[in-house]
């Protein structure tokens, strides 16, 4: 199978988290006699390219960062432009974002298989995942813990052709966590949940407290 | 003060808004964005990590964003695409993220971020074409929830009435 895929993440190459998790999905892919060709809609140079290979392709992949509950301003910009197809290719997803819990991308999720009617392509499912604001500041194998799950999710993709399958639907994890885990991460949301994220600020050379209000109160 | 943000160049919508509005002594702030330079939100996180609640991005929304602080209710008019709002009004929405900070917390039962001002708008749409109704009520929820604010919901411009009485 030859996948095109479409990285549709605002973010430049070099900081995307979803580029991140696709180079641990391709490798999958790749594994299992897959082929793929990746495109990033991040720069608009390649947008004649992307436009001309989503014309042709029998097998598309976008993967997407959630934005304010569904896709990005600047894919929904690209995929404005794109001639639809006649329901003769098949499209897949993989949606990700920052907050951990499945439930968060659910309105995220439903959306694509509107999306995919508007495309003119047959849904083939989404890989619906988060828990993956950390990529960006994580390097070798911490990275790869987060990223390296997604490995599997090609190669089975590759196999199977979707995200229909028991093991895609399980890699979401929880919908939404029981309240005992709630209360525990809400106290660690407020210690060192803050002072890592104070941290990380201090480290990209931010002077102002996280809090801070520039515009009023 | 409600703030009605028009993506779209149809300025009927917003002259009828005001008549309507005006009639019920409701204040309003209307904003013609639709020839104004508003990027998409480009992620950098530095709204949240670098210089907090300030956008790296230099343009027209840094006015909106001002008024977004201050506003009661965010309505924002947006024509429709692929059965969703245009890239113009999805904009508007991805570029609020400066009023939450980089700060968690649970909010209900799910992970918010922690608001940055002590209050944030109710969030209300109107749409100028074809799009699911449905679904956009329940994306316009979801937004709210972001903000732990009320969703106002989600309108047609021939249902203007309808969203005044929601203002």
């Amino acid at each position: 199978m030859h996948v095109m895929i479409i990285n549709g993440s605002p973010r430049v190459k070099k900081y995307s988290n979803t580029d991140k998790i696709l180079n641990k999905f391709t490798e999958g892919l790749a594994e299992q006699g897959g082929t793929y060709e990746q495109y990033e809609v991040s720069d608009r140079k390649q947008w004649d390219d992307i436009r001309e290979a989503f014309r042709k392709a029998d097998n598309i992949l976008i993967a997407i960062p959630l934005y304010v509950e569904n896709i990005p301003g600047l894919l929904l910009e690209f995929l404005e432009t794109v001639t639809p197809r006649e329901g003769d290719c098949d499209i897949a997803y993989i949606l990700q974002g920052g907050f951990a819990e499945g439930a968060q991308l659910r309105c995220g999720e439903k959306y694509l298989v509107m999306l995919s009617k508007h495309l003119g392509c047959r849904y083939k499912g989404t890989l619906v995942k988060g828990d993956n604001f950390s990529i960006r500041f994580f390097e070798g194998d911490m990275q790869d813990r987060v990223t390296g799950p997604y490995k599997r999710m090609g190669e089975l993709f590759a196999q199977r052709g979707d995200f229909d399958d028991k093991e895609c639907k399980k890699f979401t994890g929880p919908e939404i966590f029981p309240v005992h885990i709630r209360i525990l991460l809400g106290v660690m949301f407020k210690t060192v949940g803050r002072i890592m994220f104070n941290k990380l600020a201090k480290s990209w050379g931010c002077e102002k407290p996280l809090n801070y209000k520039p515009y009023g109160t | 003060m409600v703030l009605i943000v028009n993506t779209t160049k149809d300025t009927a919508i917003t002259e009828r808004l005001k008549e309507l509005t005006e009639q019920k002594g409701i204040e309003t702030d209307i904003v013609e964005a639709a020839d104004m330079n508003i990027s998409h939100c480009i992620g950098c996180n530095y709204c949240w990590l670098k210089t907090p609640g300030v956008c790296s991005i230099k343009d027209d929304y840094e006015e909106i964003l001002k008024k977004i602080i201050k506003a009661d209710d965010l309505w924002v008019i947006s024509d429709t695409a692929l059965g969703f709002i245009n890239h113009k009004g999805k904009n508007i929405f991805d570029r609020i993220l400066p009023i939450a900070t980089m700060y968690l917390k649970f909010y209900r039962d799910q992970m918010r971020h922690v608001t940055r001002y002590s209050k944030s708008p109710d969030i209300g749409l109107i749409v100028t074409g074809e799009a699911d109704m449905d679904y956009l009520d329940k994306w316009v929820y979801r937004c709210a929830l972001n903000f732990e604010s009320t969703a106002l919901g989600a309108f047609g411009k021939d249902e203007l009435e309808e969203a005044v009485s929601c203002m």
